[in-house]
């Protein structure tokens, strides 16, 4: 199956994410400020009136700002009444999910132009508060009520992977120590320090000096969320809004002279409860929906430059570069330790920093991974620029993986 | 038509409700209204076993809000069929002798009103 015309982004905006400095601003406030950097990107400029339809990924505005009904709200903030607006909820992976209904909307004709984005406020509660939202994306009656919690179910995955492969946590370090390095490059993103330098940071604050990551990493100051992941193998909570303006191959050439177009989509749902996968070190859904991209693009693992992969633990930056055949299953902790996925290793990955280090306001990520792809393809990623990057994937997922869409993309 | 009450009320009496589908033989745990390899609506109920092995596991030291105070504790994917698997909470176990095939029987207990799903490291004679 494939698209019945072609699909471009044309324009991409985001705010910082971050978990302070939104402290004053509500979902809409950040949503409004993403959406216009995102049309003021446009190269040929575009007015709010060639906009037709609005989709907006949003996990739980409900419970975070007691906000319900926030497409039609960010379009009336926005100035975009009355054209349709729809929300989009698929836990984390709330806006990779309205991204592919976006680029459905214009390959099926109905629009030529729509914007899609996300947005997440979730710093109005506390980390417990906070704690209890996200696990309402896992199964309340048979996870949730047992005591899992959402980093629990990645250890979990943490777990069966190290008894399996062998992978250990210190493989799981290097994918958060290169997440931060690319954080530092990336100006929007929530944390822009490399882990020696927070290391040196908490170590002074409290009379403790560290020889390297791995000592920081290894003491108190790193402390066990749910074992064996630590405080920085998490993704941090975040504040933050994302948007993309799509169009039609055709409409996109008024717009642009460097369209980013989309070669192949894709999207699979699985089982709710992380214990009814076939395979607990695997996410079937990514495998899924990789496949129906790579056949619709007609390119492979091989064939990508650049990926954003949804790192909400580190563990799952791992199992995703194996089940997207960017490495071979149980070997994507072996690549992150020898480099491969660093901004000059043979697969870079996650180069904004990832949800580890650039945040990950839930409901914004997806649609953040294309501002990423957008800016890499069309080489305005200034220090986190990837050479030459021509071909960029998106991996989003909600939950521990009972959602998961895959974009692809290329110049 | 198997319901989430049927497996709530499996646990209060102390066992796991478990279904089987009678046209492909898949089961299910806990128990479902079709089968998800199959699709067929006709399934029969059936005690699962008590015993298995832990698959995966973690031990929560950030617990949610209703479990505040209990940290840490340990969850764990248990294996009770070849791929027949349910989540439960670990008692009875130190952080340190907690590992993936680990042997463990079902426990029942009672969280304020709620049936809590336990596991309990199997004791050899």
């Amino acid at each position: 199956m494939g698209l019945q015309r072609g699909v471009a982004i044309i324009g991409a905006g985001m705010t910082r994410f971050h978990h302070k400095i939104h402290a004053d601003k509500t979902g809409r406030d950040l949503f409004v400020e993403a959406a216009l950097e995102a049309m003021a990107s446009v190269d040929n400029g575009i007015e709010l009136g060639d906009i037709e339809a609005l989709f907006i990924g949003n996990f739980s505005s409900d419970s975070f700002e007691h906000q319900g009904h926030v497409a039609a709200l960010m379009a009336d903030w926005l100035g975009l009444t009355p054209r349709a607006a729809t929300r989009i909820e698929a836990a984390c992976g709330s806006s990779g999910a309205a991204l592919n209904i976006g680029v459905m909307a214009i390959a099926s004709g109905l629009y030529d132009v729509v914007m899609v984005g996300g947005v997440e406020k979730m710093r109005t509660l506390t980390t417990e508060e906070v704690t209890d939202v996200l696990a309402m994306a896992s199964d309340e009656v048979y996870e949730a009520a047992v005591g899992f919690t959402f980093p629990g179910l990645y250890a979990a995955m943490a777990t069966a992977h190290f008894h399996r492969y062998g992978s250990t946590w210190e493989q799981l370090c290097a994918v958060s120590i290169k997440n931060h390095h690319n954080g530092s490059l990336n100006p929007k993103a929530q944390f822009q320090e490399e882990v020696i330098d927070i290391a040196r940071r908490l170590g002074e604050r409290r009379g403790m000096t560290f020889r390297d990551e791995m000592e920081f990493l290894r003491s108190p100051l790193n402390p066990v969320v749910a074992y064996p992941l630590r405080l920085f193998d998490c993704c941090p909570i975040s504040d933050g809004a994302a948007a993309v303006i799509m169009a039609s191959e055709e409409a996109a050439r008024r717009f642009t002279d460097t369209p980013i177009y989309v070669r192949g989509i894709g999207q699979a749902s699985d089982a709710m409860a992380l214990h009814d996968r076939e395979d607990l070190t695997t996410i079937r859904a990514t495998r899924l929906a990789a496949q129906q991209a790579y056949r619709m693009a007609g390119l492979g693992p091989e064939d990508i430059d650049v990926a954003d992969v949804h790192d909400c633990f580190t563990i799952a930056e791992v199992v995703a570069t194996e089940d997207l055949g960017f490495f071979p299953k149980g070997e994507g902790g072996k690549a992150a330790e020898e480099g491969r996925t660093s901004l000059e290793g043979d697969k870079p990955i996650n180069p904004d920093g990832g949800l580890k280090a650039k945040g990950h306001p839930v409901g914004a990520t997806g649609a953040a991974m294309a501002y990423e792809m957008f800016k890499q393809l069309r080489g305005e990623a200034d220090k986190r620029q990837v050479p030459d990057a021509e071909v960029g994937l998106i991996h989003n997922v909600g939950a521990s993986g009972a959602t998961v869409v895959v974009q692809i993309y290329g110049r | 038509m198997f319901t989430v009450k049927d497996y709530r009320d499996a646990l209060a009496e102390g066992y796991l409700l478990a279904s089987k589908c009678r046209r492909c033989g898949a089961v299910q745990l806990p128990p479902r209204p079709i089968c998800p390899k199959c699709g067929s609506g006709d399934l029969e109920a059936f005690k699962a076993p008590k015993r298995g092995r832990v698959a995966a596991y973690t031990v929560i030291h950030v617990p949610p809000s209703r479990f505040k105070g209990e940290e840490p504790y340990a969850v764990a994917i248990v294996e009770l069929l070849e791929g027949v698997r349910v989540s439960g909470r670990m008692l009875d176990v130190s952080e340190a002798d907690l590992r993936v095939g680990l042997e463990v029987e079902a426990d029942f207990i009672k969280l304020g009103e709620e049936p809590l799903l336990c596991f309990r490291p199997l004791k050899h004679p």
